[in-house]
């Protein structure tokens, strides 16, 4: 049994906890804990809209305030490519009279192109816009707003105003 | 003759050590997963004891269950303008409704809503204790960011010496079933003969709870990673959108008019008079669906029904039957990890399993520090000396 009997101290601590050192994977949700709550918290608005408030943008007679979802490059999804979220929420005398809400880069030809649907409620409501192969960061975003009686307004917001982050990827990406 | 007895004994001393070293150097994380698991399985039901504002006392023996309609009234009447996103209501339950809102300044909360009267008994805190243990038990409360987390990782790979522990230790273990008609445990006789018993004991009693939480747990790791390599064995889709042509457009700009929740699931009940509906789901735009889901003839998988909000057509039925059998299959793996499908009664025997697999973790851990390193220590010697004497005769 002298391989178990060991002189020095370090080694008898060593024998005496090793099969315990598993136990510090509870270090895991103690430091990320804080940011669980943080998270869930964000997912229940009451971090805001998004986590970059983009600013109230005019769309006709109405008006949105539009956040970036996550402060964040665009996700990949695999084959469909790379999305990026946008969160919205309706002016207050508004939110009975837009039916629905889309977002895209570029201009849609018309409303069947218009792009992502926001989906969520009048008062916050997340579109995942697809961000095409040759986008770059200097195009513009295309908000489209359809009112329940069937008409139709737009605004565009630069990329580089809507998302800096996003901005700066593409530029990272052109230049590859 | 000497020589098959000594590798005969060699052979199951091996089986000995394998099954030692493959829960012992994680025991501790092991243990931490059982333990939250077991009480993940009863969590919705200590938020019920802890809590009065998530039951649902009826008011009288002879109360009536509100109708949806009766609900979204008595929401609007006590919450004015929130928007409701969904409405879950557990069949034949104890619990009160769940009804997830969004309020006009952007805030989501889940309000506790009796099923009798209509009343908000409260809502949901920041601490949701079932939601929390199971982000503890399951992933550690490590983020989800655009990917299943490290931590989701590690609780689902635990399933692979989970199952290794089960298949060596019914190896090792001659002849366990005597245990189902003997049980032995030997209190008097010392703490490695207590723990030992405790530990085969516990272990022959689970062994079918283990080999369903090692093969779901294991389903768990395979998801993340095709989820996590965008692969999808789903085959329901692309989800259906209202027609355009669908949507009346009305003057003055005002939302076009929609049936009712009640006449919605009218709808489904008249299509689908065996679904019983648990939850309802509003559109989440205006070429969206009401959803109307819950459990069919096979228990462990949600059935759903999407309805037009303007016209009352059933536009897609998701059943068991549309189901492909590996979707039955994988679709089935929740449900059998969490035990959530038949009653209290069931999670109760989860809950009991669950505890003895966390001992059996525990009592494992209390046998095997000594004995598997002296094992190992002979293991080794008797191979060194095995190999010594065939170079020896050479």
């Amino acid at each position: 049994m002298t391989v178990l009997a060991s002189p020095s101290r370090g080694a008898s601590l060593w024998q005496r906890w090793r099969f315990h050192l598993s136990a510090l994977v509870l270090i895991a949700p103690i430091v990320f804990g804080p940011a669980w709550f943080h998270q869930n918290a964000f997912f229940d608005g009451k971090k805001g809209l998004g986590q970059r408030e983009i600013g109230e943008i005019a769309v006709g007679p109405w008006s949105v305030r539009l956040a970036e979802f996550k402060l964040s490059e665009p996700d990949a999804e695999g084959r469909a490519g790379h999305a990026k979220e946008f969160a919205l929420a309706l002016c207050p005398a508004c939110v009975d009279q837009v039916k629905a809400a889309y977002l895209r880069v570029g201009k849609p030809r018309n409303l069947r192109t218009a792009g992502a649907l926001f989906s969520g409620t009048p008062y916050r409501q997340t579109a995942e816009m697809r961000v095409p192969e040759r986008t770059t960061a200097d195009d513009e975003l295309w908000l489209t707003l359809e009112g329940w009686d069937g008409t139709l307004h737009q605004a565009t917001i630069p990329i580089r105003t809507a998302s800096p982050v996003m901005a700066a990827w593409l530029e990272k990406r052109g230049r590859s | 003759m000497d020589g098959t007895v000594s590798r005969k004994t060699s052979g199951a001393r091996l089986w000995f050590v394998f099954h030692g070293w493959l829960a012992l150097p994680i025991w501790a994380f092991l243990f931490f997963v059982c333990l939250t698991g077991s009480i993940a399985t009863v969590s919705h039901e200590i938020m019920w004891l802890a809590n009065p504002e998530v039951r649902a006392n009826a008011p009288s023996s002879d109360a009536r269950l509100l109708s949806y309609d009766e609900i979204m009234a008595a929401v609007e009447r006590e919450e004015p303008g929130a928007r409701v996103r969904f409405i879950s209501r557990p069949v034949k339950s104890m619990f009160a409704l769940n009804v997830a809102v969004t309020r006009p300044d952007g805030n989501s909360a889940r309000l506790f809503v009796n099923p009798y009267t209509g009343a908000v008994q409260g809502e949901q805190g920041a601490f949701d204790f079932r939601r929390f243990v199971r982000a503890l038990h399951a992933w550690l409360l490590m983020p989800f960011d655009g990917g299943f987390p490290i931590g989701w990782y590690a609780v689902s790979a635990l399933a692979i010496p989970l199952l290794g522990s089960l298949i060596t230790g019914i190896v090792v273990y001659k002849r366990f079933w005597r245990v189902y008609l003997r049980p032995r445990l030997r209190v008097s006789k010392g703490r490695r003969i207590f723990w030992g018993d405790l530990h085969r004991l516990a272990g022959a009693w689970s062994i079918p709870f283990i080999a369903i939480m090692a093969v779901t747990g294991g389903w768990f790791l395979i998801q993340a990673i095709l989820g996590d390599n965008h692969i999808s064995i789903s085959t329901a889709g692309v989800p259906p959108v209202v027609s355009r042509s669908d949507v009346p457009a009305v003057d003055k700009g005002a939302p076009a008019p929609r049936i009712t929740l009640e006449q919605a699931a009218e709808a489904v009940r008249h299509q689908l008079p065996d679904l019983e509906p648990s939850f309802v789901q509003f559109p989440s735009s205006a070429y969206d669906h009401i959803s109307v889901g819950g459990r069919g003839s096979y228990p462990l998988i949600f059935e759903s029904v999407d309805v037009n909000p303007y016209n009352g057509k059933v536009e897609r039925t998701r059943r068991v039957s549309d189901r492909s059998a590996l979707e039955l299959v994988t679709g089935s793996m929740r449900p059998l990890h969490t035990g959530d499908f038949a009653g209290i009664w069931l999670k109760l025997v989860y809950l009991v399993f669950g505890l003895a697999l966390t001992t059996l973790v525990f009592s494992g851990m209390m046998v095997w520090t000594k004995r598997t390193a002296i094992e190992t220590v002979k293991v080794v010697r008797e191979r060194r000396q095995a190999r010594l004497g065939l170079e020896a005769a050479e």
